[in-house]
């Protein structure tokens, strides 16, 4: 077995002409349709043979925040106004990157099939997991509007930078769930941990509360805490859609631009690490 | 290159094989990840050398576990060689198994969307398509019927006839010739004719002497991962069957250097 190795060939030279192979980023791009119809299937099947469909998407927020007003202004009272909205502003932003997050660490395994057989790139199914969740966050917003109309909330034009916002927290969770999805093919316990680091990261998030907000300064742990949120990318990003939405202003240009740099930085890693290790997805499944 | 070439030159691909399987983290920090030392290396192929130009036809044989599969995986960019490279040019439509991608919850409609979109067509060229797709599987009335409730002839139909439509440069064909009824079968070989005529390249995995020697005046033999034989398809049957009668020493694995 030995001998017959050394006496084949050498591996051939890679001077002679080799076809251009396209760059992972341009075939991704041709393969955006698939995308679209990734996304249009599962939200095809996850509301198949449920009598409201896509009512529940609206519905869910909707009913999280009739739970969280009971608890946050009988129980636990809170010295804010509109403290539902408040709460919402968050909620649903963080919902949307958690569920995406969770989501996509299977979305890679649960295609083993495809990625057996055809010949595409893998980061289309993480992609579909963030694109369908998008969809559902927006389909949120309409609740959350809904909420303000009741509450007297005033609408302000600072509203239209909601789209802005949301691209810029999707790019963010893009890059997020494309990461932990190939950790996930070497290491199916990168799910637990992500579980239980999510629930950390939401308490260290400015869901429930404020940076402006946040208990007495003279306490030990609050210069902390308080680094630990100038840090979490995510103060930033809940910024940018809590601002408009609950204060009725526009974000600060600091918060925007550390929220795209921290979208950028994210969506380059993850998807340099998926792209990266995704040939070797294939000997994991 | 030209569109439908493809060159094979010195490929090898290597499966990692584990002697205990480790898939979470504890188990790697608790052996201090000794199985990434004991993995032992298997060379599914190597040292393969095929140049097929545009046009041409060729069958693949050899015993079972001889690396055809994976040979074609690696020509249709599923697999990636550890050494080596695969050159082609064109589109290829991989026949390796009808009806990968179907979802069976979907509507047979909605499945030749999905799956031509895997393919990398747009819906507007599905669209075009999609008559002539559920014309040629014969399913009618049942193309708005979800999958799940599809027999298996008409899975497989449905799945032929979207790969029969994609206008491949390169068409890889994996033994998926038996589905269906003996009519359908026919419809399939003629179709495969049809693309051998229109200068389509074929590359066809077979234990069945006449299919191939209708379709393939070559054929190239593997046997244990190497190239045993490549030539006229006569000959490399004789080959073929020689090395069936021949002692069977099992795939041979190489452990790795650690």
């Amino acid at each position: 077995m030995k001998a017959m190795e050394l006496a084949s060939p050498a591996p051939a030279a890679l001077a002679t002409e080799s076809p251009k192979r396209p760059s992972p980023l341009r075939e991704l791009w041709s393969f955006r349709q698939l995308i679209a119809l990734l996304v249009v299937r599962e939200l095809k099947v996850r509301y198949k043979r449920s009598v409201l469909g896509l009512l529940w998407t609206m519905l869910n927020p909707l009913l999280l925040m009739v739970v969280y007003t009971v608890v946050f202004s009988t129980i636990w009272r809170s010295s804010f106004r509109n403290f539902s909205l408040f709460l919402l502003s968050a909620l649903l932003p963080w919902l949307f990157f958690n569920t995406a997050v969770l989501q996509g660490l299977f979305a890679v395994i649960s295609n083993q099939e495809l990625i057996r057989k055809v010949r595409l790139p893998q980061a289309v199914f993480p992609l579909s997991v963030v694109g369908s969740n998008l969809v559902n966050f927006a389909l949120s917003l309409v609740p959350l509007f809904l909420v303000m109309a009741a509450l007297d909330q005033p609408f302000t034009p600072a509203l239209l930078f909601l789209p802005v916002a949301m691209f810029i927290l999707t790019v963010f969770t893009s890059g997020v769930t494309l990461f932990f999805a190939t950790a996930t093919v070497f290491f199916r316990d990168v799910r637990h941990l992500v579980e239980v680091m999510l629930q950390m990261v939401m308490y260290l998030s400015p869901v429930f509360y404020d940076l402006r907000t946040l208990g007495e300064p003279t306490t030990w742990w609050f210069p902390l805490f308080k680094t630990c949120l100038q840090l979490n990318p995510l103060t930033y990003m809940f910024s940018l859609i809590r601002d408009p939405v609950y204060y009725g202003r526009l974000p600060e240009l600091s918060t925007v631009v550390i929220a795209c740099s921290a979208a950028v930085f994210s969506l380059v890693v993850g998807f340099f690490f998926f792209q990266r290790l995704s040939p070797r997805h294939i000997h994991y499944l | 290159m030209r569109k439908g070439e493809i060159i094979i030159r010195d490929v090898g691909v290597c499966f990692r094989l584990y002697r205990e399987k480790v898939t979470t983290l504890k188990e790697a920090v608790v052996h201090r990840f000794r199985h990434l030392r004991s993995a032992e290396n298997f060379w599914a192929l190597r040292h393969v050398n095929v140049s097929i130009t545009p046009g041409e036809a060729i069958a693949l044989v050899g015993h079972n576990g001889s690396g055809k599969s994976t040979l074609l995986k690696t020509i249709a960019g599923v697999l990636q060689p550890r050494e080596g490279e695969v050159l082609s040019a064109g589109r290829i439509s991989p026949m390796i198994e009808l009806g990968a991608g179907f979802d069976p919850e979907l509507s047979g409609r909605d499945n030749v969307y999905l799956n031509g979109a895997l393919l990398g067509f747009s819906r507007k060229q599905m669209e075009a398509k999609f008559d002539g797709i559920v014309a040629f599987s014969e399913l009618g009335d049942f193309i708005d019927m979800p999958i799940k409730n599809y027999s298996s002839g008409m899975y497989a139909r449905l799945g032929f006839a979207i790969a029969q439509d994609v206008e491949p440069d390169i068409l890889i064909v994996d033994e998926v010739l038996a589905v269906g009824d003996e009519r359908f079968q026919e419809k399939c070989k003629a179709r495969i004719l049809d693309f051998r005529s229109a200068g389509v390249t074929f590359c066809f995995v077979s234990h069945n002497l006449e299919a191939a020697r209708s379709l393939c005046p070559r054929a190239a033999v593997l046997h244990h991962g190497r190239l045993a034989f490549d030539g006229p398809i006569e000959q490399a049957w004789e080959k073929y069957r020689e090395l069936e009668r021949g002692p069977m020493p099992g795939p041979q694995i190489n452990v790795a250097a650690s």
